[in-house]
């Protein structure tokens, strides 16, 4: 009982020292609020006066990207723009006199015009006619504005009739200086003529709030080439409009909304001209309004070489149209990287677009992730030294498998008895890679029996192994958003076998250009990028010296496998290429570069997607790529033809001048003098 | 041992009734305020008030359960809340979308959303006043032992919520829910040496981690892994003039606007500086520019006297339980009065929770009313008794 009278007794107590608690806190925000709105209240309030509404600005245009070479490849069109500030006190007869004026200079178009537009401009040009309307009993009864609103019901279409066409014309300029805010600046025409620059240009002077304002369009000097991953512009929507306008931006300005335009936003976006008006008490500006310059945004030096680009381009185009019929081929891959530095030489895709023509999709590189078959043997050999589960040399024999009921097999009927890891990947073996798996998951294999344990941890360490490629992770590209495959989980033991031949989990072409890159440079897993270098704008043409910020080759990890064993399969690759039974071996015959690969053919459904890596030259690799074909009715050989053909092309532009691997003193050389 | 009085009019408590009819006033004269602004398209207000209808309802609704009853309750009201924020994990982006960067909203579209974070907070002052009453019925001998016993056990259910919160992630409401658990402790009847030790050794740690971000934020950022992003909140407070960012860009424009309302304020629908969120969490913002530090002031003194009112009722029942649920009450309005109107002004950094009452939103509203509905319920079952009065 005693007990019980005590824990009664706590609570108001507690009660107490919490109210006490909560007192405190009050008061602390009470104090706080004293400082800020009696002790510094003064200094806030004369803030809001200087920094609110007094700020008008122009825009300045977006930096520009060039390829490699130093071509410019997305440039600004300049446009002109008659602008407007109207201060806050203006007559609505002054401005009625500047429209006249501008109207002569200018062709203005007149279908905006709403009735309400023509009845204001009535009532202000025809002061006696528009006075008629009501009766001196009416103009002494009514408020301002509701006299108004009953001159504006009176009006008839006849008294509307009598505005002539010219007068049109001033009522449509009238209207754009009449919308928005005071000392912002309205646009009252885009894209003037040179005619009317010149004559406006004139008589500036004698126009008050008039001005003509440099902006630009973008443009593309290589047409459609790669143009969808230069990105687009677009209006700040609501949803992110807070982060722009803590940055800085002002609404209605376009920005970056997909590719290089929104991931170099903050480098590319231009700063705008700035003009600060003090005003007084009725926001009348005081004096002469102070100017700070703004600048034309960084220009982007990209990594691709738009000739080799237009040249990729053209040759997946007609690959693709020599076999739509024969193999219903409807779209294609190809992407082309330095594996030492991690540049995008090239990057394309194409997809038929029904009638006769070609959508571009280079972005398919990126986004795309297809099963992409035996041509991440590579990976599978590699990851089988580094399990322990085989070594170089290592002897299995290729026959057909059973998996209980499941027969599966290298493309030779009944296999190719044993063979080494080198003739593995020289011929393709299945076989090869699925004892691999079997080891890997220390699966028991016994003929047509079903069942048997394995170890699904496996698939961790297989996946653990690939992602040192790439393959399944991201690769780091500088575009926003990139796909890093189809990741199908833990299944069976079959399906484990499938993924060590490239037919389970999906991979875009550029994880697999990366992947390729990564074993020929010797285990360095470089990041991919499009942007080589960010420089100052100029005033004029061409590029600047200065660099804002170089992309420089970044190495995302080191593949924690023996150098031996690498190359080892780099051995293997050349094998694919140049060896007796190479896969590849007839669609390179004759090349005057050594090269290395791998082939693979991966059945989907009823259809193959049929792919190709690569690199050369063979000892000192300066160019890797990765080719997919998906969908493909028919094992045909338009990856291999793709590979050779662009190979080639890099080759040939390589010796015919085109320097590809120019570095950035010897592009600065060649720009100054 | 007789019931002076019976009647159900005499068990309602008027001045709290009072008190909500003037916050609902002030709320309806803000938010039309701020929307005037012309900075968002709806009308607020009229939901706002459409809300508040729902609110009284839900209210009046807490009301029919005695409680005993409610007591019992709390464990299905603590476990469906915390059923809601699992089903909010799971819930694919089109019913639940990821809302400036937290997925704490389930949205049917064209029916309108609900927080269930803002119920929750309430259903946990249920359960850890039922824990803290239970515990209490059942330990006759208090040692440090059986106080740290109920310690575990208050911080187990708080701990709860509090993680499937931040998996949104919020912290706003996480934090909310500790300084729930923290005024709820103290009152728990935990042995005092106990909870100095407890609440000294929080700040202590807190105030450390303060002065690491300031004095070597190398370390911070390397050794503890904290990115440089996410100390922005904390950059942005001790110095928004002078750090870039959406923070610093806000508690700049709130501290502008409250600032210049100065003592008496610009006038009714006079505010010019443009203040992201006004109508929400901002709203102080809003009240500051226009009423000045006059409004403010009569705003907080509103506040303070509704406190005032749930402490004389938690003084007034005989039935712990009642008083603890007020005391849970009690912190989480405080607490949200405080970190709201604290981070407008730079006092706390900034993190987004609503004004309770005045801040347009539909499940704060609910969630508030909830709560108010449980208060009004202790003082609707307080019995006087004739003889207690000098107790």
């Amino acid at each position: 009982m005693a007990n019980k009278k005590k824990k009664k007794n706590q609570v108001p107590v507690r009660l107490n020292i919490l109210f006490l608690f909560v007192f405190i806190l009050f008061s602390l925000l009470i104090l706080r609020l004293g400082t800020i709105q009696i002790v510094q209240g003064e200094k806030y309030e004369q803030k809001t006066e200087q920094t609110e509404n007094v700020v008008a600005k122009s825009s300045a245009p977006r930096g520009k990207m060039y390829d490699r070479q130093g071509r410019v490849v997305v440039d600004n069109k300049p446009t002109y723009t008659l602008t407007y500030i109207r201060s806050q006190n203006t007559d609505p007869s002054e401005r009625l006199e500047t429209a006249k004026v501008l109207a002569d200079y200018i062709e203005k178009e007149t279908d905006k015009l709403t009735e309400r537009d023509l009845k204001d401009y009535w009532i202000l040009t025809r002061e006696e006619e528009a006075k008629a309307k009501l009766s001196e009993e009416e103009w002494e009864k009514l408020e301002d504005k509701k006299a108004y609103r009953l001159q504006l019901d009176r009006i008839t279409e006849q008294d509307l009739n009598q505005i002539t066409e010219p007068e049109l014309e001033v009522a449509a300029i009238k209207r754009e200086m009449d919308t928005g805010y005071a000392l912002t600046s309205q646009v009252i025409k885009e894209g003037l003529t040179a005619k009317e620059m010149a004559v406006i240009s004139e008589h500036l002077a004698s126009l008050p709030g008039v001005d003509i304002k440099m902006s630009a369009e973008r443009e593309y000097p290589f047409g459609d080439t790669l143009n969808p991953i230069f990105g687009n512009l677009g209006p700040i929507q609501r949803a992110s409009k807070d982060f722009y306008v803590s940055r800085g931006y002002d609404l209605n300005d376009l920005v970056g909304k997909s590719f290089l335009e929104q991931q170099y936003e903050e480098l590319l976006r231009g700063q705008k001209t700035k003009t600060k008006f003090i005003t007084d008490k009725s926001g009348e500006p005081i004096g002469n309004p102070e100017t700070i310059q703004g600048k034309r945004g960084n220009d982007l030096v990209l990594t691709v070489d738009m000739e080799l680009q237009q040249g990729v381009e053209k040759i997946i185009e007609k690959n693709i149209r020599e076999e739509a019929y024969r193999y219903q081929v409807h779209s294609a891959y190809a992407i082309m990287m330095n594996p030492k530095t991690g540049e995008v030489l090239a990057m394309a895709g194409k997809e038929k677009d029904g009638k006769g023509g070609f959508i571009d999709k280079p972005y398919g590189t990126v986004y795309n992730a297809y099963e992409m078959g035996s041509a991440v043997k590579g990976a599978s050999v590699l990851t089988g030294y580094n399990l322990g589960v085989i070594s170089p040399g290592s002897v299995l024999v290729d026959t057909p498998l059973y998996i209980g009921e499941t027969r599966k097999k290298s493309y030779t009927s009944n296999g190719m008895g044993p063979i080494n890891d080198l003739t593995a990947l020289e011929r393709s073996s299945n076989v090869y890679m699925f004892r691999i798996a079997m080891r890997a998951a220390g699966f028991d294999y016994v003929p047509h029996k079903k069942g048997g344990t394995w170890n699904p941890d496996a698939y961790g360490e297989v996946r653990r192994n690939f992602a040192q490629f790439g393959l399944g992770v991201k690769t780091g590209i500088d575009v926003p958003n990139e796909s890093v495959g189809y990741n199908g989980g833990i299944q069976q033991i079959g399906n484990l076998m499938d993924m060590m031949i490239g037919q389970f989990d999906t991979y875009t072409p550029l994880q697999m250009v990366q992947y390729i890159s990564t074993i020929a440079n010797g285990g360095k897993r470089m990041e991919p990028h499009l942007v080589k270098s960010v420089r100052e704008p100029t005033n004029g043409d061409g590029l600047s010296n200065s660099i804002v910020y170089q992309n420089e080759p970044r190495v995302l990890n080191h593949v924690e496998m023996k150098q031996s064993w690498i190359e080892r399969v780099q051995q293997g690759l050349y094998q694919v290429v140049h060896g007796s039974r190479g896969t590849a071996r007839r669609y390179f015959e004759g090349a005057d570069y050594v090269a290395a690969g791998k082939t693979g053919t991966a059945q989907s459904n009823d259809n193959y997607n049929l792919t190709l890596v690569g690199y050369a030259p063979y000892d000192d690799p300066e160019v890797a790529f990765a080719v997919a074909v998906p969908d493909v009715n028919g094992e045909a050989a338009i990856n291999k033809h793709i590979g050779r053909e662009i190979l080639d092309l890099y080759f040939e532009l390589k010796k015919s001048g085109s320097k590809m691997n120019l570095n950035d003193e010897k592009m600065d050389e060649e720009k100054a003098s | 041992m007789t019931d002076s009085t019976d009647k159900i009019s005499d068990k309602i408590d008027y001045n709290l009734a009072f008190l909500l009819f003037l916050m609902f006033c002030v709320s309806c004269i803000s938010i039309f305020s701020a929307q005037t602004n012309g900075q968002y398209e709806d009308n607020f207000l009229l939901k706002q008030i459409m809300w508040y209808f729902v609110g009284t309802v839900v209210l009046v609704a807490t009301m029919i359960f005695d409680l005993e009853q409610l007591r019992k309750l709390s464990w299905y009201f603590y476990g469906f809340g915390n059923f809601l924020l699992v089903l909010l994990i799971f819930t694919p982006e089109r019913f639940a979308p990821t809302i400036n960067g937290a997925k704490s909203w389930f949205v049917v579209p064209g029916a309108g959303s609900l927080q269930p974070s803002e119920i929750v907070k309430v259903c946990l002052i249920l359960v850890l006043s039922n824990v803290i009453v239970s515990h209490n019925s059942k330990i006759f001998d208090k040692t440090i032992k059986s106080d740290l016993l109920l310690i575990l056990k208050m911080l187990g259910f708080t701990m709860v919520p509090i993680m499937l919160v931040m998996m949104q992630p919020d912290l706003g409401t996480s934090l909310v829910m500790l300084a729930i658990f923290a005024f709820m402790l103290l009152m728990s009847g935990v042995a005092w040496r106990l909870l100095v030790l407890l609440y000294s050794s929080v700040a202590l740690i807190g105030f450390g981690l303060i002065l690491m971000i300031i004095k070597i934020p190398e370390f911070v950022e390397g050794t503890l892994g904290v990115k440089e992003y996410q100390l922005g909140r904390i950059y942005s407070w001790l110095d928004p003039e002078n750090y870039e960012g959406p923070e610093a860009y806000q508690l700049n424009k709130a501290l502008l606007a409250i600032g210049s309302g100065k003592i008496y304020g610009k006038g009714y629908q006079d505010g010019s500086v443009y203040l992201p969120e006004n109508h929400t969490d901002f709203i102080i913002g809003n009240i500051g520019e226009e009423f000045g530090f006059l409004g403010i002031s009569i705003v907080l003194t509103l506040f303070f006297l509704l406190i005032y009112r749930i402490i004389r009722i938690a003084l007034e029942i005989d039935d712990p339980f009642g008083s603890f649920i007020c005391a849970g009450v009690i912190a989480m309005i405080t607490f949200h009065v405080f970190q709201n109107v604290g981070m407008a002004i730079g006092l706390v950094p900034i993190t987004g929770i609503p004004l309770p009452f005045i801040s347009y939103g539909g499940s704060s509203l609910l969630g508030s009313m909830f709560a108010m509905g449980l208060v009004f319920n202790v003082k609707f079952r307080t019995r006087k008794y004739m003889f207690s009065a000098n107790d």
